[in-house]
């Protein structure tokens, strides 16, 4: 559930230009969705007459509203508004609530620890690629390292000149429908 | 009935029956009712059933037989209530709701993976252990070493598989824990480090223990203070009358085994009027006192063996005038399977004055695990507690010693000051006005 710590900015300003809008577009038939009275109704017939005189419609005169006037208003409120109350729960609802608690913590944590693992185990994959480069020769009268060399080659990837790093493959509208090609051969 | 009246009703019924016991009290005056208050007293107690005689669901008038039977009632009054009410209800574990079996399901899995580690380690200290010691690649000291790792980290695990089990934390907050298992030890410590270690190392620092009677003290166990039932917080200032009595200690350990243990009380601040100083008095020794996680009650009125007592309780007091006497409490454990000598503690400190915690401590090779303590001032009954144990100079009262300046007069300052000689005699009606000895009224300054 959200709390009503943060849906505190929310309700003014949308709702009420959005009240403004439908009345301008709608005015000679207001929607009257949910409301029973006759507010809504009296309030948009005034606006009607308004228009009709000439006269725009009282605003708030002086400043103009900025576009992220409804942004900043919530930012400001959520920032300087006091914590939310703490949780207040029986003894065993706290228990519950500590246990369920705990099994997410370990969760995540089990979680992590496995995206860990198997970071490390591609790292070691790409080390050991690397050091078979290094230490096989050729091709053709090439000497040993040769191709380890040049796989660690960076030109054009840093300096004044360089070439972002996403055009280091070609740029294709969607992924290849072969990843690799196994069975390439030069 | 509305819900409001519904939650009232039985509030304004108590105190209903609170103000007619108060209208009974208030007459006790009166000769003739106080056998109405017995009759009121008494009336209540009726048979207890099975119910009644199961700390978690006794009753608050069979609260006292319980206690003294030795079983602490179990929660509050208000859930052994609601337990009597609906005893065959769900244990706690099988509530029916779904995040918190989820939940459990993974506490479970994650515990299993905890026990098999223990074993796995366990058998790997064995086969540390078979292997012999001029074999084991480092030697001797290296081998030590790495078993004392391995359990170090068994030890752990134990903690790590239970410590997430609601049932424990549970158990532990109803104070069912039992101390003999590593859990229940670091929650109790935990427990201790989150407010009572801090007070105490506050304590310590700010009544200048550490100097003043030892070099270092790192409290490592519990240790609460109760004089007649009633706790006393660390550096409280107690009554002369009620510190007459020794107190009782509770003395929590967090570190598994038995030992055996010193109970030494200091006041340093006996007054030392011909050096113009003051000296320490030691007021109680008591010295191989068998403790355990287990047992944490420790009265200072029960021990009374002939190797055991060597100083007996002296109360505390303080003589009119003297500032405040800290009574610092001081548990100290002995070495593993090494008893002191009761005798020759009494035979060297048979006088308790000038005594040094520090020497003490040398001598019969002990070490400060544990304190508390609380203060002692005059007050009314304590010429009276000095009477009735021959203890002298109630009929005294100290004064500080004032100390006077040894600066010279400060020379007035300010232009009226400077014009106070015969040659301004004309500007005397205006320099009446000195700072610090006068004003437009007149002189202030006393002569």
């Amino acid at each position: 559930m959200a709390s009503l710590f943060s849906l505190r900015g929310l309700s003014r300003q949308p709702l009420l230009s959005g009240v403004a809008s439908s009345v301008t577009h709608t005015s000679m038939a207001p929607i009257r969705l949910l409301s029973t009275t006759t507010t809504l109704l009296s309030k948009a017939a005034k606006r009607a007459k308004a228009a009709k005189i000439g006269v725009t419609p009282r605003r708030n005169k002086g400043h103009q509203r900025s576009e992220f006037y409804a942004r900043v208003k919530i930012l400001k409120q959520n920032l300087f508004s006091p914590a939310p109350p703490p949780l207040r729960m029986a003894r065993l609802r706290y228990l519950r609530h500590w246990t369920i608690h705990r099994a997410w913590l370990l969760f995540r944590r089990q979680q992590k620890e496995a995206t860990h693992k198997e970071r490390v185990r591609i790292n070691a994959g790409m080390f050991n690629a690397c050091e078979e480069l290094r230490k096989v020769s050729g091709p053709g009268d090439r000497s040993e390292g040769y191709l380890y060399r040049v796989a660690m080659e960076k030109k054009g990837v840093w300096g004044l000149n360089a070439v972002p790093i996403e055009y280091a493959r070609f740029q294709t509208d969607s992924p290849a429908t072969t990843a690799w090609n196994h069975d390439w051969k030069r | 009935m509305s819900r409001c009246q519904s939650v009232a009703r039985p509030l304004a019924r108590q105190l209903q029956q609170r103000s007619v016991q108060q209208c009974l009290a208030i007459r006790s005056f009166n000769t003739t009712s106080s056998q109405l208050n017995a009759a009121a007293s008494a009336a209540p107690v009726a048979e207890p059933t099975p119910l009644d005689l199961d700390p978690n669901t006794v009753l608050p008038e069979f609260e006292d037989a319980l206690i003294k039977a030795g079983k602490m009632p179990v929660g509050s009054r208000r859930r052994r209530v609601a337990l009597r009410s609906n005893p065959n209800s769900l244990p706690f574990e099988q509530l029916p709701y779904q995040a918190f079996q989820e939940a459990r399901k993974i506490l479970a899995a994650d515990r299993e993976q905890k026990v098999a580690k223990i074993k796995e380690e366990v058998e790997k200290i064995a086969r540390v252990e078979a292997v012999e010691d001029s074999q084991f690649r480092g030697g001797p000291k290296m081998k030590a070493t790495r078993l004392a790792s391995l359990r170090k980290y068994v030890e752990e695990l134990k903690i790590k598989a239970d410590v997430n089990d609601p049932i424990v934390k549970k158990r532990f907050e109803d104070g069912l824990g039992d101390m003999n298992k590593p859990i229940y030890r670091y929650y109790a410590e935990k427990k201790w480090r989150s407010y009572d270690q801090r007070l105490i190392t506050q304590r310590i620092s700010q009544f200048h223990i550490v100097p003043d009677i030892i070099p270092k003290l790192v409290p490592t166990a519990d240790v609460q203070l109760y004089f007649r039932k009633a706790k006393v917080a660390p550096g409280e200032i107690v009554d002369s009358i009620v510190s007459e009595n020794p107190p009782r200690l509770r003395v929590q350990l967090f570190n598994p085994g038995e030992r055996l243990v010193t109970v030494v009380v200091v006041d340093p601040d006996v007054p030392d009027v011909e050096n113009d100083a003051f000296f320490k008095r030691c007021h109680y020794i008591a010295a191989n006192i068998p403790l355990s996680p287990t047992d944490t009650s420790l009265p200072l009125s029960k021990i009374k063996g002939d190797d055991q007592l060597a100083l007996p309780w002296l109360p505390a007091v303080a003589q009119k005038g003297s500032p405040y006497h800290r009574m610092a409490i001081f548990l100290l454990e002995q070495l593993p399977g090494e008893r002191v000598d009761v005798a020759k503690v009494k035979e060297l400190y048979a006088s308790r004055d000038k005594f040094s915690l520090k020497s003490f401590q040398s001598k019969f090779r002990v070490r400060p695990f544990g304190f508390n303590m609380f203060r002692s001032v005059w007050d009314e009954n304590t010429a009276a507690v000095m009477a009735r144990h021959g203890l002298p100079g109630a009929d005294i009262e100290l004064r500080t010693a004032r100390v006077h300046s040894l600066k010279g007069p400060v020379k007035l300052r300010g232009w009226e000051a400077k014009r106070q000689g015969p040659k301004y005699r004309q500007l005397w009606k205006y320099t009446k006005r000195i700072r610090g000895l006068s004003n437009a009224r007149g002189w202030t300054k006393r002569k």
